[in-house]
């Protein structure tokens, strides 16, 4: 139980660290940035100690990161779009 | 159950990725938050919701210790920490729709898709923590009756700490990426 109070703990200090990066309001590009680094970071622990991924068989944990990789490269392709949409300046007609 | 998860997260990343589309290519996007109460509320809720994944741990290893009434009390406790949580969440929709936020609605002039992300993507989450508890209590009465073993228990505590990771998304990316 002990470790599991620990993993808790370095949880809420990600937590933590998210709230403090916020509050110095960096640029919205970097915000963005770290909070997903932590959010990721933050995730990877829980899957690993809360979800037992760590004690699993190694080749279903390597099936899940592939499986993440893939739906994340596959879901990026309309950012291009997004971006195009945020500096979009239409002409008066 | 790792199923599941597999396809639940998916269906959360979808939705995330749609919000982080609309969030970039609107530029005049709205941030709702204010530090005060919205954010102090969040970071309760965050800390709520991590508690609530130690206490499941906790009536697992009771389980597999075969600790039958330390693992119900454990497990009555996580569903309380889940009560917790949704009724502040609860609380919270209800302030902003005091406000004027609506799913299609932003009272402060910009986009309405603000309301419609939020309520869609904190909706989705909040059903998940319901079903959570609900799901929980079935487990606590069919284990405390011998009906079920350790192994239900350690399955619904994969459900519920996935429910705990996609808080670990949503609060960053709705919440603080929002801040006032």
């Amino acid at each position: 139980m002990r470790r599991y109070v620990i993993v808790w703990l370095g949880l809420l200090g990600i937590v933590a660290l998210e709230v403090l990066v916020t509050l110095v309001r960096p640029p919205t590009g970097f915000l963005l940035a770290a909070l997903l680094v932590l959010a990721f970071i933050e995730a990877t622990i829980a899957l690993l100690y809360f979800m037992h991924l760590r004690y699993e068989r190694r080749v279903f944990g390597w099936s899940l990161v592939l499986a993440v990789v893939i739906t994340v490269v596959l879901m990026d392709h309309f950012w291009f779009d997004a971006f195009r949409l945020l500096h979009q300046r239409l002409t008066t007609p | 159950m790792w199923m599941f998860i597999v396809a639940d997260a998916a269906t959360f990343a979808a939705v995330l990725f749609a919000y982080g589309y609309v969030r970039v290519a609107n530029p005049d996007w709205t941030r709702p938050f204010a530090v005060w109460p919205s954010i102090v509320n969040g970071v309760v809720m965050t800390v709520i919701l991590l508690t609530s994944s130690l206490t499941m741990i906790a009536a697992v290893l009771a389980a597999q210790a075969e600790r039958r009434a330390v693992a119900v009390r454990w497990l009555g406790a996580t569903m309380a920490l889940g009560a917790m949580f949704a009724a502040l969440h609860l609380r919270e929709w209800i302030a902003m729709i005091g406000e004027g936020w609506r799913l299609f609605r932003n009272p402060l002039g910009g986009t309405p898709l603000v309301g419609a992300t939020f309520f869609s993507i904190t909706g989705l989450h909040l059903l998940h923590v319901v079903s959570g508890v609900v799901v929980i209590g079935v487990i606590a009465l069919g284990y405390r009756k011998s009906r079920f073993g350790a192994g239900h228990l350690e399955t619904t505590g994969l459900y519920w700490h996935f429910v705990d990771l996609v808080w670990m998304f949503v609060f960053p990316l709705i919440y603080l990426l929002n801040v006032r």
